[in-house]
This record gives structure tokens, C-alpha cells and sequence, in this order.
């Protein structure tokens, strides 16, 4: 197929990765969760997975695939989109994780539904949609601005990865002219009136803008419909359009055998005398149940996967697991995501469309000139009444001036930016002296800016300002706000400055392995979920090829043993 | 308000004072808005329930026509803390959405946010304490429950509270009242179908979706904004009054 490499739009099939086809064009829900394997919790399987969500289900896939027998405990519900989700802000309330976590620090970050979900699909569920990559320069941090950390793996030995993962998404955007140039498998979606003026904004300031990329469909792409453009991506999308591992990687995980074992809550990770890992303990409609397994992985997220670690106390690990040297739940980051609004003559609507629509990475490196080191992104955004609401609320206002800014709803466009924060070791998680319903120890998450950090955060807000003033907005209101959890159990080349190695097996504990968003060492100023599923589709290759050993000599088993003996898959 | 709202000049900011002027809105004309005004007075959004998924409709309606009745709060807590909602949402009169019995439910069945700020009680607690707090704020300055003290009482305290400028008492408890109250009052307010109304926000969109994107263009089915009409002399006109 002479220039095939050129033409890579609408309906090409993933080669490895049936997910969108096993899906059903007329309901949303996953049609094979039927027939899914069932695993007893005393047969000791391959792999035992703590999450279903971006970085879970990856690596769930991949070796479902390849004949391991996986078993995912999540902890929220299978969700079936018809049913569970509505076409409403407050009534998609459900898909947060709701549980109850301290926050501390001096500049403490709210959870809940700003960053994190529950239930299969995890908080890509109501995900906004943004895919970029991150930028070769984020993997050299350290080394190229003299901050943060460097990661003990490049850009290069993701590229691939972020390349399979951009086909299974499938990723919508125009070229993209930032980082390491490279197109995506599907053409940009049309861009609404308040996109349009950010962008003529942007343009008048001299910064480029793309459309994209973002994870919706925009095409054939085997049975997920098309975008209606109907703007509640936050909330979960209803159309099956935007993607979630709930529809990208779970229906093919299930029909090569993989076991999603739901309302299911890792409550501890078992060790034997050799401090091996033996198994999961979870509770499951109030009773405690053990799985047993020769590998496991964690992928519970930056909050509850240092959790988990460092409830996993025993005799051998008085600290936790993979916490000899205090780096669990350490270099926990968010990004600055502060967003300024426009007012405009037009009516704009910004509730229609995807929120994610147009973004610019001109100012995503260092430039010295700026006075701080590494940078951020730029991103439209469309927030829905309450997101409106707490945005006016964001600017200090109340009573009748914010019913004021209420009723001008539709005069307004919304941009963000996502500014890279940098590591530091006391932005951490610990345990709470609370605890939950299963008397497990909640966690608590402290974080406090440094001085780089603010300098960044107060520079993109300039940004923002001079594209709707460039722009010609009547009025402006601002809101400071976060976004984005990674870190907590970040990969490292040494177990004094981090928790698992490049391989994403913790330091100490020879089978047990961290395969979530909390193993990144820097934040980037790009989104992250699409470099999660990267990282867990790294993993699951050199799991297969045997590069990552558990240790153990494995009596003879069907399965696993048969695909890694016959040469991988 | 000569050439509507493509001016700016009626915004807070802009006009250099709290207070707007709803009262030369529009009043509503089809369906309810709060206090009966709003920029599109022919918009009814739940004229538009047949073109919704069914668990979305059910939601909704259940949220409009069925408030729950109060049970995290007593009596005295209810009167105090729904003075304090009207008073932040600027609901002076009736209809009102009732925003206190939506906090109350959330409350009473523990659906809370997920976090809770390590320098606040939980935000159960931060509720009866908010409302313990606004009397006796209200009780120092002006002798009596925060729900018995006139209107510009209330207003000067929330202003108070909003600028962080309370102090002592119970007020010491709850540092983050104001943005742990806010946070649920926003979305028990803007989750009304009577504040779309007001704002000109279509609600649920699917399964129908959106199909006209651009700068100035509205789908057939939504209500284009009053500007072009001078709201006080055409309620006079058609004696909606
Ligand atoms: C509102 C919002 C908007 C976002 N927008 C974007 C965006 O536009 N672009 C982008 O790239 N990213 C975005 N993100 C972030 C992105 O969704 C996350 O970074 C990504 O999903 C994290 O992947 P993960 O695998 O680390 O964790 P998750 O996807 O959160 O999955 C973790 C899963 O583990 C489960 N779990 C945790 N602990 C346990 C336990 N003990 N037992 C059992 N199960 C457990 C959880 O229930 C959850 O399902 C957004 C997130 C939110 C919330
Ligand atoms: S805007 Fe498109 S992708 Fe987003 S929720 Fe609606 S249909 Fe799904």
C-alpha cells in the first residue's frame, strides 16, 4: 500500500486491540461482560491488578492478550453508560472517587471530582478528553534545566507506545508541530465560537494554536458512534465517542479472558517469609476475600496507590511496602491549572462542543527569559453551570453580581493552562489517623508550591490575560485551580530517591510492580493519561519478552507459561 | 441597556458595584426561573424532557418536583441556613429555588466530595458549625438569629465571611466555611432546570446533540437572548407586570 504511513485516517484498525469492535452500535455497555472468566480467589493466577483504570487496563489487555490469566480488582462499579451515566453535571456525581481524603499543605488541592475517578474505566471515565504526548525534554529534566528529575527512561523507548495508544484511542487533532512532530489517526474536529475567539486571540499574541488532540472518535471507528458535540465529557460520555479504557481496552481484555472483578477494594498486599508477594486481600460487599497471584501490580492512581503501599504493613515491612527508605507516596504533583475567561458581544455557548477543543505547547520548555525553569500549556476549556459557577466564585464574587455573571453564561469563553510543578519530596501522601469503613487508614495529601511553581503559574495567567485582551474581551474573571494527580511511587534508578525501578518493579519486593500515572518522576505540561496507558503498554512488552523477571523459577503452568516459553507474544 | 447584552456595561465589574439590576430583565414568560427573571423569558427547559435519555429525565424531574425534606438539620439550623443560601444566591423572593433542602440531602445521605481540608472539621460538621457561627455573628452585631436580622445585616456578614474577615467563636473552627459552603450551594443552585432557565444553558443534551457550533449561532430549539427587546418597556407593553 504505497504511502500508507501518510494516510493513517478513520476506521484503521488497531492490530492488536478488537475493543471497538466487540462493542454494540445501539447500546453502550459492554456487551461480553457476560462471559467473562471468573477466577477463584484460591487459584493463584498470573497477574492480580489493584485499578481499571488508564494504567490497570492497559497492562490488563496487553497480557490478557498474550494468555496470562489477570484478575482486576476495581473498586467501583462496571459501569454501563445508558443506565449509570446522565447527561448532567451533579448527577454524574457518582463517578468520583468520593471517599473521603485529608488535604494539607499550604496550598492544598481539592479532590474528588477535579481528579479522580472509581469504577472500570477509573477517572478516564470523565476524563476531559486532552491526548498529547509528553515532549522529549520531559524525560531530561533534571539534566537540561537543572530541576525536578530526569526519568531513567527517554521519550524514544515510549515512542512506540504512545504511537499504539494514539490508534486505540483513537486520537483526533491536526498535525502537531510541538515536541516530536507527528500526525494522528484521526483528522481535527470542528472548533466551537468560543474556541474560535481564544484562538484569534492566541493568534494576534503571535502563539499557535492546534486543534486536538483529543480522544474521540472522528470517523468510523469500528461500533463507537460520533461525537454529538454535546459538551458533558466530564461527566462521562453517554455516545461510547470519547474514550475510556471502559471502551478502549476492557471489551478485548474480557474476550481473552481477563477477569474485572468490581466493587472490589484492595485492602492489603500479602507478603510471605522471602518477602515475596503471595496475593491481594480485598473486601467485597463487606467480607474480606484473598487473591492469589504470582505477580502484582498497582495501579490504583498517585493517591490510593501509595495508600495501599504503605498500609501493607508487616513483620518484614514495618514501613510499608517498598518503603524501606520513606520514598512512598513522596513527589506527588499536580499541574497549576489556573483558567481565565473572556467576555464577548457574541453569544458564544461554550457548553457545546467537547471541552477540550484547541491547545498550544509555545510555552511548554524553559525560556530563561521568563525568570523560572520548565513551562506549560494551553488549552480551551467549555465548563457547564457549576463549572461557570465556581469559576465566577473563583473571581471572589457572590449574591447578585455572581447571578449577574450567571445570566451573561453565553458571552463566555474559557482558556486554561496546564503548568508544570515540580517535584518535592514533601508534597506527599501519608496515612491519616482517620479511617474508612473497612478501618483501613485514609490518606492524606499535603502540598505546598515552591517558588518556581508560582512564578509559572503567575506567568501563564498573563498569557491568558493578553490572548482575550488581544482578543478584544469586554471582561475578564479568573479562577486558580489544579489539575491532573501524578507521582507518589515515582520510577527511579535507585531506591533511595524512588520506589520502583524503570522497569516498574518496587524496589525490595521482587513481584510487585506499579503500573499506574503515580510512577512518573516530572509532571510535564501535557495531560497525562495518554502517557500512562504508554508507560502500561511498555510494561506489558517487556513483561512479555521477559525482560522484567519476577525472580522465581515458575513450576510448569498452561498459559503464561506456555506464550512466554514458546518466545512471547 | 440600549444595544442589549453585546455591551458589557451591565456587568458587575464594569459598572464598579455588587449590585445588579435584575429587575430590568425580562420577566419569564414561559416556565420559571428564580424570582421569575431572566435574559430568556421564552426558555423552558422542561419543555424539552422528550428529548432526553430516560435516566437522565428521571433524574431531573425527581430533582424539580420532588425537594427532599429536611432531615440532617433542625428547625432552627433550617432558618438560619436558608436566610444565609438566599442571601449568597441573591434569591429575594419567591420562586426560590430551594437550595438548603438539596445541601440537607446530601448531607443527611453522606454523598460528600472526597476530601475535606486538614484545618476543617468534616463537612457535616462544617455545616452545623457555619450555622451555629451566622448567629452569633448576627447576635453581636445585631441581637438576634442570623434569619431574623434584616437584609443588609445578612449581607454585610457574608461579605465578611466571603473576604475572610470573621473571627473568633465558632468562626475559628471552620477557616473554610465560606468556599466548603459555596462549593455545595453552587451546585445544588446551577443543577436546577430553573437556573438554566435563567442563564440561557439548553441542559441535557443528549441524545440530540448540538449541530450549530459557531459565534452567534443558536440551535432552532434554544431561545435566542432578549437583548433585542427593552425588557422594562416590553413588560409594561405586554403586562407581565
Ligand atoms: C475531571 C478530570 C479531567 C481530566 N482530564 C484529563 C485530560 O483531558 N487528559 C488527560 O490526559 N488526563 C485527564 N485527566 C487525568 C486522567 O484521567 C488520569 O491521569 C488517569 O486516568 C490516571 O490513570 P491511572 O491509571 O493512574 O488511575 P485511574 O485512571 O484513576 O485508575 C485508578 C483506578 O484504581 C481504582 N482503585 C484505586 N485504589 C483501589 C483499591 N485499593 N482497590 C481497588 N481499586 C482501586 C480506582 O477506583 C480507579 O478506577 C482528568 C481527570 C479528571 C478527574
Ligand atoms: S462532546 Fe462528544 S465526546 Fe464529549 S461527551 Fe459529548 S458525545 Fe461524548
Amino acid at each position: 500500500m504505497k504511502g500508507a504511513g501518510l494516510v493513517l485516517k478513520g476506521s484503521l484498525r488497531p492490530k492488536d486491540n478488537d475493543s471497538a469492535f466487540l462493542l454494540d452500535p445501539h447500546r453502550r455497555g459492554v456487551p461480553n461482560r457476560e462471559r467473562m472468566q471468573r477466577h477463584r480467589d484460591g487459584d493463584e493466577v498470573d497477574l492480580v491488578i489493584v485499578g481499571c483504570g488508564a494504567g490497570g487496563s492497559v497492562l490488563a489487555q496487553r497480557l490478557g492478550r498474550a494468555g496470562w490469566r489477570v484478575v482486576v480488582l476495581e473498586k467501583g462499579p462496571f459501569w454501563d453508560p445508558d443506565e449509570d451515566w446522565v447527561s448532567d453535571e451533579e448527577g454524574a456525581h457518582a463517578l468520583y472517587w468520593n471517599e473521603k481524603r485529608i488535604v494539607g499543605g499550604e496550598d492544598p488541592v481539592e479532590m474528588g471530582k477535579n481528579n479522580s475517578g472509581h469504577g472500570v474505566g477509573g477517572s478516564m471515565a470523565h476524563f476531559a478528553g486532552y491526548a498529547p504526548r509528553f515532549h522529549p525534554s520531559d524525560f531530561e529534566v533534571r539534566t537540561r534545566d537543572g530541576v525536578g528529575a530526569d526519568w531513567p527512561i527517554s521519550y524514544w523507548d515510549l515512542k512506540a507506545s504512545f504511537e499504539r495508544v494514539e490508534r486505540e484511542l483513537p486520537v483526533a487533532g491536526q498535525h502537531w508541530p510541538w515536541g516530536d512532530p507527528h500526525g494522528y489517526p484521526h483528522g481535527p474536529h470542528p472548533i466551537t465560537g468560543a474556541a474560535e475567539r481564544a484562538w484569534e486571540g492566541a493568534r494576534a499574541c503571535g502563539i499557535r494554536m492546534r486543534v486536538g488532540p483529543v480522544a474521540i472518535t472522528n470517523g468510523v471507528f469500528g461500533n463507537r458512534p460520533h461525537c454529538i458535540y454535546r459538551g458533558f465529557c466530564l461527566q462521562g460520555c453517554k455516545v461510547n465517542a470519547k474514550a475510556s479504557p471502559l471502551v478502549t481496552h476492557v471489551p478485548d481484555a474480557i474476550e481473552h479472558g481477563v477477569e474485572i472483578r468490581t466493587n472490589s477494594m484492595a485492602v492489603r498486599i500479602e507478603i510471605d517469609g522471602t518477602g515475596r508477594c503471595t496475593g491481594v486481600t480485598y473486601v467485597r460487599e463487606g467480607r474480606e476475600h484473598h487473591q492469589r497471584a504470582a505477580l502484582v501490580a498497582v495501579a490504583g492512581y498517585s493517591i490510593e496507590t501509595p495508600r495501599l503501599l504503605l498500609n501493607s504493613t508487616s513483620a518484614r515491612y514495618p514501613h510499608g511496602l517498598a518503603n524501606n527508605d520513606d520514598q512512598v507516596g513522596r513527589y506527588v504533583m499536580v499541574q497549576g491549572a489556573p483558567q481565565v475567561a473572556g467576555r464577548f458581544p457574541e453569544r458564544l455557548s461554550m457548553y457545546k462542543g467537547p471541552p477540550p477543543e484547541i491547545s498550544s505547547e509555545d510555552f511548554y520548555e524553559t525560556d530563561e527569559s521568563r525568570g523560572f525553569a520548565r513551562g506549560f500549556s494551553l488549552q480551551s476549556v467549555g465548563p457547564l453551570p457549576i463549572g461557570w459557577a465556581e469559576h465566577v466564585r473563583g473571581d471572589g464574587h457572590w449574591g447578585a453580581a455572581l447571578r449577574e455573571y450567571m445570566r451573561d453564561y453565553n458571552h463566555w469563553a474559557v482558556v486554561g493552562c496546564l503548568a508544570e510543578l515540580l517535584p518535592l519530596p514533601d508534597n506527599r501522601v501519608t496515612l491519616a489517623d482517620e479511617t474508612d469503613h473497612n478501618g483501613l487508614p485514609i490518606a492524606r495529601f499535603d502540598y505546598t508550591q515552591c517558588d518556581n511553581d508560582r512564578a509559572n503559574i503567575a506567568y501563564a495567567k498573563r498569557v491568558m490575560n493578553d490572548v482575550w485582551s488581544a482578543a478584544g474581551a469586554q471582561d475578564t474573571l479568573t479562577i486558580d485551580r489544579y489539575a491532573h494527580l501524578v507521582g507518589g511511587a515515582r520510577m527511579g534508578t535507585s531506591p533511595e530517591e524512588s520506589v520502583v525501578d524503570s522497569d516498574h518493579r518496587a524496589w525490595g519486593v521482587p513481584n510487585l510492580l506499579v503500573a499506574d500515572g503515580s510512577v512518573m518522576p516530572t509532571q510535564s505540561a501535557a495531560n497525562p493519561a495518554l502517557a500512562i496507558m504508554a508507560l502500561a503498554d511498555r510494561l506489558a512488552a517487556r513483561l512479555l519478552a521477559k525482560r522484567v523477571e519476577d525472580g522465581r523459577p515458575r513450576p510448569p503452568r498452561t498459559g503464561l507459561v506456555a506464550v512466554l516459553e514458546g518466545g512471547g507474544a | 441597556m440600549s444595544d442589549g447584552f453585546r455591551d458589557a456595561s451591565h456587568l458587575p465589574k464594569q459598572a464598579g458595584r455588587n449590585q445588579a439590576d435584575p429587575d430590568g430583565l425580562p420577566r419569564q414568560r414561559r416556565g420559571t426561573t428564580p424570582q421569575m427573571h431572566g435574559r430568556y423569558p421564552d426558555l423552558d427547559i422542561l419543555a424539552f424532557t422528550s428529548h432526553w435519555d430516560g435516566p437522565t429525565r428521571t433524574l431531573i424531574l425527581d430533582r424539580v418536583e420532588n425537594p427532599p425534606p429536611f432531615r440532617f438539620f433542625d428547625a432552627a439550623e433550617v432558618e438560619t441556613l436558608k436566610a444565609f443560601c438566599d442571601t449568597v444566591m441573591h434569591q429575594t423572593r419567591e420562586p426560590r429555588i430551594p437550595v438548603l433542602a438539596y445541601v440537607d440531602e446530601k448531607l443527611h445521605t453522606g454523598r460528600l466530595d472526597g476530601y475535606q481540608y486538614a484545618d476543617m472539621p468534616d463537612d457535616r460538621e462544617t455545616w452545623r458549625l457555619l450555622a451555629r457561627a451566622l448567629d452569633e455573628e448576627a447576635r453581636a452585631r445585631g441581637g438576634d438569629a442570623f434569619g431574623r436580622v434584616p437584609e443588609e445585616l445578612r449581607l454585610e456578614i457574608c461579605g465578611h465571611l466571603a473576604d475572610d474577615e470573621v473571627e473568633g467563636g465558632t468562626w475559628e473552627q471552620i477557616p473554610r466555611a465560606f468556599q466548603v459552603a459555596m462549593r455545595a450551594i453552587l451546585a445544588a443552585f446551577y443543577s436546577h432546570p430553573w437556573a438554566w432557565n435563567e442563564i440561557g444553558f439548553p441542559g441535557p443534551a443528549y441524545p440530540r446533540g448540538y449541530m450549530r457550533l459557531g459565534i452567534d449561532q443558536h440551535e432552532e430549539w434554544t431561545e435566542d437572548e432578549a437583548f433585542a427587546v427593552d425588557p422594562v418597556g416590553d413588560v409594561k407593553e405586554r403586562g407581565l407586570e
